[in-house]
């Protein structure tokens, strides 16, 4: 019993940082983020490269996973969404476009770093025990570092002034253009944080999991589950989301078999969408 | 008899109470306004005898039949159809398109029977371009009904919102603020195309916080404030009632910045 | 209503189709083969753009492709269905399948209704995975009869795939599922029900208050669309004569939606065009192995970039090819 709730805690924290920088994303722009899980996967290889393969330490690492996917946000931002935001008027073109970027980064991914799956020497050795239930140290610094990542971008959000103006631009992009907010350029810094989030995720998860290129379509679909529960673009709703899922897949893989897990969470989210569809702390439509 | 009644109807959002046990009820072929200060509940008001909302308590009764509750669409079938401010169009369509659609519940012919083009289906479209016709030239419209909706000027627009609810062959017509953003001019003619309607054999039940459009129209006026019922009457029962007066004065600095 | 020169420039193309093409052909499987699986993509595809028509994102179109798979498969093979009764069948249960999903998911709009329906193509992988009893589970279900003879009277109808060229006999399937599948949306668009349905695109609110049943308008769009998904599914797992949890992928459901969309989402041809071109392209792009996929994004988003009303949208001199908001005047070069 307290080995699922641990569990679920451990995923629940690193679900809760994935579908942040979604929701966030999604908040200020109203894309879908397709690309994300591709996000995370190069996140877990930039951190893999260079404290597994070039040696050097954890921390820069994620610094340099950081510094990658601030940049590959931006290149989206600018590259890819801008222009197709002004110009369409339909949802679709925005939601293909994204699925476009997550081909692309994927197809990208694959032919730098191969189809091989990849981990890392674990940061920290040991295993905590509680009561009858265990939790590696790893995994302990994995949950630690997300909820430090989740707790500061909270504050950041909260009491900076591009927090403001990135929360302004989210409720309403007109008057926050009004207000003198830059949009084009707190557009940009939100995609490159959401990006970042979901970077450093992957790059956490490395030293736990490992990872390949074939993973990011699954992560993106668990990160819309995660934002579909706590409803799109809204933070707590986010992480709320993430730690349901969390709790559930850690409940069903001791209960069922194989991947049965998702299914029967398949089949709940639609009933519970039946009921209540804008998540639990979701505007309606979004 | 009443062809509409609107009993107790109370609408509750979480702890926010916006419509309070309103009562009232409309005859036919009268116009009768629903008016108040901003966020008196109006809105809500029409959304609930529209059934776009469910009430949280009381009814909606449309010739002695409960219809609060139902899908918006059987209460169209019903005959109450309720328009929308002027934006909310077939954008993509054009004008003669959009009153052809909304023509929906004159269908005789079956989905089969218009997808195998059966004789059924094609007089009901026949019919249905020669109705909408009419009924654009009726509304002034006549001439621009090859027109996208999305490039029409929004004067046109508030028209073709009209010509969507009588190509429904409604009882009561419900309009969605009719006169707002109008200058004297528009609403003048506005005032004359409702009528016009009215003496179709429609009832008019309108929401509007456009004082004087209000007067000159409304056979009687049913006046909201913080979700109740304040008065109900003719223009000039209201015009010089109390509470109406205190309800405007006390917010008058709201009004004028409309 | 169609004009002379779009008529002629229709006749045309069948002749291509029918004649030409399968003549030119005949000894080059490979081709055919490229050209049989483009045309059902379309069909699989045409399913997509209907859901797009009455306003849903559907990036789900591969669930039922597998629903229709397996349910082909298992009529087959475990209940001696023959496959002429089996693929109408597999459309059938993929439209059910689809209407008792569709009820709660298509209230759902936007985003909201992308998310769920890209989470179908998964949760479909996972259900023909786990209900091992009737779908083999990872194993699949292989070894499945080519189509077989249909006779009345002891007139061959159709001849047993296995005693004639079966690309060629593919070939002609697949050509003719297009054929009617298009036929059938050309009218179906053009038709007071294709009204009603752009009307939902447009607005849901404002149709329902001009009496219009929305929720049952989007079941049936959506079953119609699941129908052809099914149809599809069927005839590739008779084609492969196998079927796995994998056959349809995210991946698939994903090229679906690019394919409806390249071709244009205003026109009824567009997933045709979409399908062919992309599709072939893909083909000619095979020698470049893993820089295939990358290329494909490339084209994907200059595509959106540039050409955000897609490839039918490029107005040819003296083809008067429609407007995008005028499907009736739109149609296949």
């Amino acid at each position: 019993m307290e080995q699922v709730i641990i569990n679920g805690i451990y995923s629940g924290m690193q679900y809760a940082l994935i579908a942040l920088g979604l929701t966030l994303i999604f908040a200020l722009m109203g894309v879908l983020n397709f690309a994300h899980g591709q996000m995370y996967v190069l996140g877990g290889f930039v951190t893999y490269y260079v404290y597994g393969v070039m040696g050097l330490p954890f921390v820069v690492g994620l610094a340099a996973t950081a510094a990658t996917l601030a940049l590959v946000g931006v290149f989206f931002e600018f590259v890819i969404f801008r222009r197709v935001l002004k110009l369409s008027v339909r949802e679709e073109s925005t939601m293909l476009v994204a699925a476009g970027g997550a081909l692309f980064l994927e197809s990208l991914v694959l032919i730098i770093f191969g189809e091989k799956h990849r981990g890392v020497p674990s940061v920290i050795s040991g295993v905590w025990k509680v009561g009858d239930a265990y939790m590696p140290y790893g995994r302990l610094l994995v949950v630690a570092m997300s909820a430090l990542l989740i707790g500061g971008f909270i504050l950041f959000m909260q009491y900076t002034r591009q927090g403001r103006a990135l929360r302004a631009l989210a409720q309403d992009r007109e008057a926050a253009q009004i207000q003198g907010v830059n949009v084009d350029n707190y557009s940009m810094l939100g995609f490159a944080i959401g990006a970042t989030l979901a970077g450093l995720a992957g790059g956490l998860l490395v030293s736990i999991s490992g990872v390949n290129s074939g993973l990011g379509t699954w992560i993106s679909i668990k990160a819309f589950i995660m934002v579909m529960i706590g409803g799109a673009g809204v933070v707590p709703g986010a992480i709320i989301g993430g730690f349901i899922l969390g709790m559930l897949e850690s409940v069903g893989y001791t209960v069922l078999p194989g991947g049965e897990t998702y299914l029967v969470i398949f089949v709940a989210l639609i009933a519970f969408l039946a009921i209540r569809p804008q998540g639990l702390m979701g505007k309606p439509w979004g | 008899m009443p062809i509409m009644e609107i009993q107790n109807l109370t609408k509750r959002f979480g702890g926010l109470t916006a419509v309070n046990d309103v009562s009232f009820s409309v005859e036919e072929e009268e116009i009768l306004s629903i008016i108040g200060p901003n966020g008196a509940g109006k809105s809500t008001l029409f959304k609930l005898i529209s059934s776009f909302l469910r009430p949280s308590e009381g009814r909606v009764e449309f010739k002695g039949e409960r219809i609060s509750g139902l899908a918006p669409h059987i209460v169209a079938r019903r005959g109450v159809i309720r328009t929308f401010q002027e934006t909310t169009i077939f954008r993509d369509m054009t004008a003669r398109e959009n009153v052809v659609v909304a023509h929906h519940l004159r269908t005789e012919a079956s989905l089969v029977g218009h997808f195998a083009n059966s004789p059924l289906a094609r007089r009901d479209e026949s019919s249905f371009h020669e109705s909408a016709a009419e009924i654009l030239e009726y509304l002034g419209l006549g001439h621009v009904q090859n027109e996208y909706a999305r490039n029409l000027p929004h004067g046109y627009l508030r028209a073709l919102g009209i010509a969507l609810g009588l190509a429904a062959e409604p009882e009561v017509l419900l309009l969605d603020e009719p006169f707002t953003g109008m200058n004297q001019d528009e609403t003048n003619k506005a005032v004359e195309m409702v009528r016009g309607v009215r003496d179709r054999g429609i009832t008019i039940l309108l929401v509007e916080h456009d004082m004087s459009a209000v007067m000159k129209i409304s056979d009687r006026i049913v006046v909201l404030n913080f979700g109740e019922k304040i008065a109900e009457g003719t223009p000039t029962e209201i015009q010089n009632d109390d509470r109406v007066i205190e309800a405007y004065l006390g917010r008058e600095d709201e009004e004028i910045g409309i | 209503m169609p004009n002379q020169r779009s008529l002629i420039a229709v006749g045309v193309a069948l002749v291509i189709y029918l004649i030409v093409l399968p003549a030119l052909l005949a000894d080059k499987p490979y081709f055919l083969g490229v050209l049989t699986t483009a045309s059902v993509l379309s069909v699989i595809a045409a399913g997509v753009w209907l859901t797009f028509f009455i306003g849903r994102i559907n990036i789900g179109q591969g669930a039922f492709a597998l629903v229709g798979g397996y349910a082909a498969a298992i009529l087959m093979t475990k209940l001696g269905f023959s496959f002429w009764i089996a693929m109408p069948l597999a459309g059938l249960t993929a439209a059910l399948v689809s209407i008792v999903i569709g009820i709660p998911i298509l209230r759902l709009r936007g985003v909201y209704f992308a998310m769920i329906s890209l989470s179908l193509t998964e949760t479909a992988r996972l259900s023909a995975q786990s209900f091992r009893s009737v779908t083999e589970g990872a194993k699949g279900i292989v070894n499945i009869p080519l189509p077989g003879a249909v006779e009345i009277f002891g007139f061959t109808l159709i001849p047993d795939f296995s005693t004639v060229d079966k690309h060629l006999a593919f070939y002609f399937l697949a050509a003719i599922l297009l054929i009617a599948t298009f036929a059938a949306m050309y009218r179906l668009v053009n038709s007071r029900i294709g009204w009603l349905f752009k009307s939902l695109q447009q607005n849901e609110e404002l149709a329902s208050s001009v009496g219009v049943d929305i929720a049952r308008l989007r079941v049936i769009a959506y079953a119609i669309s699941s129908f052809l998904g099914g149809i599809g599914g069927a005839f590739f797992v008779a084609a492969q004569q196998s079927v796995y949890p994998a056959s349809f992928q995210i991946q698939d459901s994903i090229y679906f939606m690019l394919y409806t969309f390249l071709g244009g989402l205003g026109y009824v041809f567009g997933p045709i065009v979409g399908t062919f071109v992309l599709f072939l392209s893909f083909e000619f792009l095979h020698g470049l192995n893993e820089y295939q996929p990358l290329i494909y994004s490339i084209i994907m988003i200059a595509l959106m970039l540039w050409l955000p009303n897609g490839l039918l949208s490029i107005r040819l001199p003296g083809w008067g090819l429609g407007t995008k908001a005028n499907p009736e005047r739109a149609r296949g070069a």
